[in-house]
């Protein structure tokens, strides 16, 4: 294969494609476009990081506000966690919209995250979110398809290809180069694109540098992987075509299976074959276990006798009176741990069986490289479904070891005598409200998102790797007349 | 001539193509409607089950404590699905149907989601309502760009003008074939459905069988505008594609984006905060104040008098209360905000008959949002009722043998039927209309 051939060919459909006034106006509306939801999504996402802040703090600083209390109902008080979302959501919100942005941490009880975007939208939610993704993964291969669908096929109706190939260009140098070519048009539209998400990655200030570089990174070059594999098979398929009208009907029905069906179709297969629990059977499920394990809320429980046993034994004494801690605390602390193992137990299986849903999409990803393109991005843009499920367990571990504080300090302080959590009498110092950390959330690291996204990075990579083979087979057995 | 050009539409490949993928996806939206119909009936059926059984637990756990029992007792308030919900799903995956709450403050439990995956929720349902708005546009262009123009490109429509005594009458006739196949499609499609979901023929079933059919009107009366614009088969088919996308793709995005920029909801996180605050501070304040409070809201319970000294559970019911009540203001402002989203929706949807369609959908199956907020003020009187029966018993002191929880069986929640076809369909037939006239219209000197 001559490479200045190529180049050649790649030239010359470039500036044939590029100065037709369609184009131009295609592209001064994707411009504006782009420009109009990168500020948008910006603002959005700076208002709603600023009111998440301002929440935080008010719910924070009420906690501390507290007076000398009984710690047990500091343990109840509770704090609230308002999500805080990752920067590149401005890019692609994946998810977002979908996942409740605010939940309540309390002792022995586990809420659920609330208040999800899309729990307080209208019906017209249901059709996407207006994000720069959206451009990148819906429209542009759409608009990649109309440029290119009649690179080879109008060749073939003008009968130039039959002089180009008589001048002396082989069909693969025919075929790459008017790959190229097309994907050269495109980088005209991506790169904007992903110069805004560059500016995203350099201008915000909420993370460190060398995570949000390393997301950006493989982001553009997935991106990037993307769009080639898009060209190539534009102009195979434009190539395989009779003529411009089958090539570009072919290609629509491409983008409509590939990018619509077969991504909703795979998620409902998956939700029908591996149903999850409704939350009444979920509490159901733990309600049950915890009373095969025993209450700590009943005095009475065999379980939690057995404890008071070996605990009096082991401190010497006859009644829970003369223990040197405070005994409910003590017990509380018990049935915490018994409550959050199974709770934890419970909501590993569940998220397994989310997991399970998504396999089918998930599999589907290397034969699909749109699905492999949305995969990636939303992972990296810290919008997937791993980022929210490893929110849910970091606030998780922090309302245990909140309410675990709290059993503690009860223990410490609470004398054995007290009755209930009322009033002035039995109260620990407030500034140990204050000693508690502050929930912080931390992004999931890039590593594990790799891991999480092995399959679809690969997958790109597969796609691109055939794709090349195809043309490769393809230009042999081409038939000029 | 009509079965010649009948023949001559149904060997084509697109038609079998599209028939094929229109039946295939139906099914397969019928199936998860019918799968999502289950889950909700097994659901409540849980439901109703685990409310006896958490009841005889309860009882066995806290058998002297009436306080501490009514603490734990939790009541369920349910919203049924009517089987229309399995033709457009509307936000019923978002929002929960079943409350599941206790009587201590609504507003800390009333909110809580159900569990369901959020991968699924962002690509959204497979319902008919999707494949009605979204896939059948779509196979109307397939099947109407070139009607005019390949006759045309081919040469063949010269010979129509000549032979046939009017080609415009060739041209409906073309079409009206086209129209029937898609209407017979939808018509199978409908049938299947209320066969499958068992879905009785009702007013609300034939709205949407109606509001269905003029939304494919519309869009064949635009494939016949374009097609009257007398251009090659080429441009027709970018300029209904262009058509398609923003109309069904972006339109909705961007109104979408609008409204929840116009109005905020922060309202949501200051209510929550105050709920907490409000019930949570009273621990530390003067009794007697959260008492007179009490009172103010019940003036019917005051005879049960100021004891101050100690914990009481009336003190302590009184505190969950004022919980409730003091957030008042932060969750007016949510459901307001709400309603004026909702309102925005309707308004700017009349414009574009997908959008229409959708919300109708919506609307006649129960599954909106203003439905949800509907159910949620009808839980705030649910909440109310048990309150107000178990209160006096709790602060009499009653032993909790002598007291009747059992009598609180699940309520179904009972939705209002507002839905007017005339006023939702009103825009949508006057573009079809106008889309209609002003291709005959402009075309009036080609057609004798």
């Amino acid at each position: 294969m001559q490479t200045n051939l190529v180049l050649l060919i790649t030239k010359q459909y470039f500036k044939k494609t590029f100065y037709s006034k369609g184009l131009f106006v295609l592209l001064s509306l994707f411009l504006i476009l782009l420009t109009y939801i990168t500020i948008n999504s910006w603002s959005i996402f700076e208002k709603r990081h600023n009111s998440v802040v301002h929440h935080q703090k008010e719910s924070r600083n009420s906690w501390e506000s507290n007076p000398d209390k009984h710690p047990h109902r500091m343990a109840h008080f509770g704090s609230f966690v308002f999500r805080t979302q990752h920067p590149l959501s401005i890019f692609d919100s994946g998810i977002e919209t979908y996942t409740g942005n605010s939940i309540f941490l309390e002792a022995h009880k586990q809420n659920t995250a609330n208040f999800s975007e899309a729990s307080l939208s209208t019906g017209l939610v249901r059709f996407g979110d207006l994000n720069v993704a959206l451009l990148l993964q819906l429209i542009l291969p759409l608009i990649i398809f109309f440029i290119g669908y009649a690179s080879i096929t109008s060749e073939k109706e003008n009968g130039t290809l039959k002089i180009i190939y008589l001048q002396g260009a082989t069909i693969k140098e025919i075929l790459f180069g008017k790959a190229l070519g097309l994907f050269l048009v495109a980088a005209v539209f991506f790169l904007p694109a992903l110069i805004s998400l560059w500016s995203i990655s350099f201008l915000d200030s909420h993370t460190t540098n060398a995570e949000i570089i390393t997301r950006t990174l493989i982001i553009t070059l997935s991106y990037i992987l993307f769009f080639i594999i898009l060209c190539f098979v534009t102009v195979i398929i434009s190539g395989k075509s009779k003529n411009s009208n089958k090539s570009l009907l072919r290609l629509l029905a491409i983008w409509l299976l590939f990018f619509i069906i077969i991504p909703k179709t795979a998620q409902v297969v998956g939700n029908t074959i591996y149903p999850n629990l409704s939350k009444i059977e979920f509490n159901e499920a733990i309600e049950t276990e915890i009373a095969k394990q025993g209450d700590s809320h009943n005095p009475n429980d065999p379980y939690f006798n057995n404890i008071r046993d070996s605990i009096l034994k082991a401190n010497n004494v006859t009644s829970v009176k003369d223990l040197p801690f405070n005994y409910s605390g003590f017990l509380m602390s018990k049935g915490e741990e018994q409550t959050a193992k199974i709770f934890n137990k419970q909501h590993k299986k569940l998220i397994q069986t989310y997991k399970k849903q998504n396999s089918i999409a998930n599999r589907l990803v290397l034969f699909n490289p749109y699905l492999a393109i949305k995969n990636v991005s939303m992972g990296f843009s810290g919008t997937d479904f791993y980022t929210y499920t490893n929110f849910l367990s970091q606030t998780e571990a922090y309302r245990y070891k909140q309410s675990q504080y709290m059993n503690h300090l009860q223990m410490k302080f609470i004398s054995n005598n007290a009755k209930g959590s009322e009033g002035k009498i039995n109260v620990v110092e407030k500034s140990y409200w204050k000693a508690i950390p502050q929930f912080s959330y931390h992004y999931l690291p890039v590593l594990d998102t790799i891991k999480h996204q092995l399959i679809s990075l690969a997958a790109l990579g597969l796609w691109l790797l055939l794709s090349v083979i195809i043309i490769n087979y393809f230009s042999n057995h081409f038939k000029i007349i | 001539m009509y079965i010649l050009l009948i023949k001559h539409f149904f060997r084509s490949k697109t038609v079998v193509l599209a028939f094929s993928l229109l039946m295939l996806l139906g099914m397969l939206s019928i199936g998860s409607g019918k799968q999502f119909l289950n889950q909700k009936k097994i659901a409540i059926t849980k439901t109703i089950e685990q409310q006896k059984k958490h009841i005889k637990t309860q009882r066995k756990y806290n058998k002297d404590d009436i306080g501490l029992l009514s603490y734990y007792l939790k009541f369920s308030f349910l919203k049924p699905l009517e089987p229309l919900a399995a033709i457009s799903m509307g936000q019923s995956d978002l929002n929960t149907d079943i409350q599941n709450v206790s009587i201590v403050a609504l507003e800390g439990q009333k909110h809580n989601t159900d569990l369901v995956n959020p991968m699924r929720q962002q690509v959204g349902n497979l319902d008919i309502s999707f494949l009605i708005i979204f896939l059948f546009p779509l196979v109307i262009i397939a099947l109407n760009f070139n009607l005019l123009s390949e006759e045309e490109e081919k040469g063949t429509w010269k010979m129509i003008k000549i032979q046939s005594k009017s080609s415009f009458k060739f041209l409906i006739t073309k079409l009206s074939i086209r129209l029937l196949f898609i209407s017979m499609t939808l018509g199978i499609l409908f049938l299947i459905a209320s066969f499958i979901l068992e879905i009785p023929f009702t007013e609300s079933f034939l709205d949407i069988i109606l509001m269905s059919y003029l939304y494919i009107i519309f869009w064949f009366a635009l494939c016949f505008f374009v097609i009257l614009l007398r251009k090659s088969s080429n441009t027709n088919a970018i300029i209904l594609l262009a058509s398609w996308l923003t109309l069904v793709v972006f339109l909705p995005i961007f109104i979408n984006n609008y409204i929840n920029k116009t109005y905020p909801i922060e309202e949501a996180f200051s209510m929550v905060i105050k709920q907490r605050d409000a019930y949570h501070k009273k621990w530390d304040t003067d009794k007697k104040e959260t008492l007179n409070r009490f009172y103010e809201h019940y003036p019917h319970l005051k005879k049960y008098g100021y004891k101050t000294e100690g914990f009481s559970w009336l003190w302590y019911y009184a505190m969950q209360q004022l919980g409730d009540d003091d957030s008042k203001e932060e969750r007016e402002a949510l459901y307001n905000k709400i309603k004026k989203r909702e309102a925005l929706s309707k308004k700017m949807a009349q414009f574009f008959p997908p959008l229409q369609l959708q919300l109708s959908m919506n609307e006649i199956a129960k599954t909106s949002l203003t439905n949800h907020i509907n159910f949620l003020d009808a839980t705030v009187k649910f909440h109310e009722d048990i309150r107000l029966d178990i209160y006096p018993k709790v602060f009499e002191k009653h032993h909790p043998d002598t007291v009747d929880f059992e009598k609180h069986k699940p309520k179904f929640f009972r939705a209002e039927d507002n839905f007017s076809l005339s006023k939702n369909s009103f825009s949508t037939i006057l573009i079809t209309l106008f889309l209609i006239c002003f291709g005959v219209f402009k075309n009036l000197k080609y057609f004798k």
